[in-house]
């Protein structure tokens, strides 16, 4: 049965990438999943939380990804902080890119009280927090500033790249990482 | 006030520095000063949605820097300024807008380094400008406007009609040593106008026009500029004659 509850996640998950969360309706996600009203709610009681449980598992799945990427591919923790928007940009410029979800869901639910936003700025600044530890490892002074400022890098583009795709905003996003990861570490 | 669409914020960047970078940096510092100020009251701010005049402004400033992709620029610096002022709203001990100035200042430079053009603005970008400009715009006068397909002999009659009046209009006023224009010069002029914007118009020649000449003809010929004195007038009437226009409306012309 567990197989059921992945596929309505997957297939919710695909629609409110590509059609927005607000503007998918619980009728088409059990449509395209092709299951009843009644299941998806026998695993996820409202909408709501069938949208936390895609956000969670969303960025799990981008956090496990880069960490395997950055751990697999550099051995220094300053080289992991400098290939950090390789694989980025990898992510971002493969095809089935839709946007980064705590991006988008932030922008989709914007009162500060919404659960769907609550969770999306958690899961923002957990990734800052996770270039932080980046930095600390790799002994920068302001690990708080340099995190602050590549998360920032990093939204702005994908965000600019979710607005027009192939904008080359991830391209730029990567030499001013440059720029700025080099004048923390010799600082 | 939603500051992201107030004409004050362009304002206060166009009078915060003489250089296009200064200007777009300038963004962040206006920022992170009305976040701080005294008056400022969390419960009360709204930041609205970045208007079009601040992503064009932003534009224009990217665009006179050097910018390799200047819509990319200006859109990524206005997103991450809109980022940091949220976030500096929640966690003002952050300084974000500080660091998200050091940020756009790493953009600048990607968007620039390979040309370089941004360090060579600084020093000169009055010239380059006004070279590019005029350069543009002769291109333009001879380019632009494609050949012509058909003479239309109406409008033909019409320009030269209004010719004739207009040199018996320059020899009165010469004689009488009065240079301004008259009402009646002024509509003339707006006639001829609006008779050429109708048409597909040509003229190669323009490129060997007198130097004296090609801003009168850049101003008051292809700019539709109302020439300020009756000798600029005379000197733009008579270019504007040589300025050959098919008034045949395109979709005629096309299904020919």
């Amino acid at each position: 049965m567990s197989g059921l509850r992945e596929k309505i996640l997957s297939t919710a998950s695909d629609l409110f990438q590509t059609q927005g969360i607000n503007s998918t309706g619980v009728d088409t996600i059990v449509a395209t999943a092709g299951t009843t009203k009644m299941t998806l709610y026998k695993y996820f009681s409202s909408k709501e939380l069938l949208i936390l449980e895609v956000l969670k598992e969303g960025h799990q799945d981008f956090q496990t990804w880069l960490n395997n990427k950055l751990n697999a591919n550099a051995r220094h923790p300053a080289e992991k902080l400098q290939k950090l928007f390789d694989y980025i940009e990898e992510w971002i410029t493969a095809p089935e890119f839709n946007g980064i979800g705590f991006i988008k869901a932030s922008a989709e639910f914007p009162k500060e009280d919404n659960p769907v936003h609550m969770l999306s700025a958690e899961q923002s600044m957990q990734f800052q927090e996770y270039i932080k530890q980046l930095a600390h490892e790799a002994n920068i002074q302001d690990a708080d500033g340099l995190s602050l400022q590549l998360s920032l890098l990093f939204k702005g583009a994908a965000q600019a790249e979710q607005m027009k795709r192939g904008s080359d905003a991830i391209k730029y996003a990567k030499t001013a990482a440059k720029i700025l990861i080099d004048g923390a570490l010799t600082r | 006030m939603e500051i992201f669409d107030s004409p004050w914020l362009i304002n206060m960047l166009a009078k915060a520095s003489k250089t296009p970078q200064g200007r777009l940096l300038a963004l962040f510092d206006i920022l992170h000063d009305w976040l701080k100020a005294p008056s400022f009251e969390q419960a009360s701010v709204t930041l609205g949605a970045p208007s079009l005049p601040l992503v064009n402004y932003c534009l224009e400033q990217a665009r006179l820097l050097g910018a390799e992709n200047p819509e990319l620029l200006a859109e990524h610096i206005v997103l991450i300024a809109q980022n940091a002022a949220r976030h500096a709203i929640v966690q003002p001990e952050s300084n974000s807008l500080i660091h998200a100035r050091k940020v756009a200042q790493a953009l600048i430079q990607a968007q620039t380094q390979r040309t370089g053009l941004a360090a060579n603005l600084k020093r000169s970008h009055a010239v380059h400008y006004g070279v590019a400009a005029s350069l543009l715009m002769l291109i333009g006068a001879a380019a632009i406007w494609p050949p012509m397909l058909m003479h239309s002999r109406n409008a033909h009659a019409q320009l030269a009609q209004a010719d004739q009046r207009d040199n018996i209009t320059v020899v009165n006023a010469a004689g009488n040593q009065n240079k301004a224009l008259t009402a009646i010069d002024a509509s003339r002029m707006y006639a001829k106008y609006e008779q050429m914007r109708q048409g597909t118009c040509q003229f190669p020649e323009a490129l060997q026009i007198p130097d004296k000449h090609k801003s009168i003809y850049l101003e008051n010929v292809v700019g539709g500029k109302l020439p300020t004195d009756l000798d600029d007038l005379s000197v733009a009437n008579f270019y504007l004659e040589k300025v050959r226009c098919n008034f045949t409306p395109m979709l005629m012309a096309a299904s020919k």
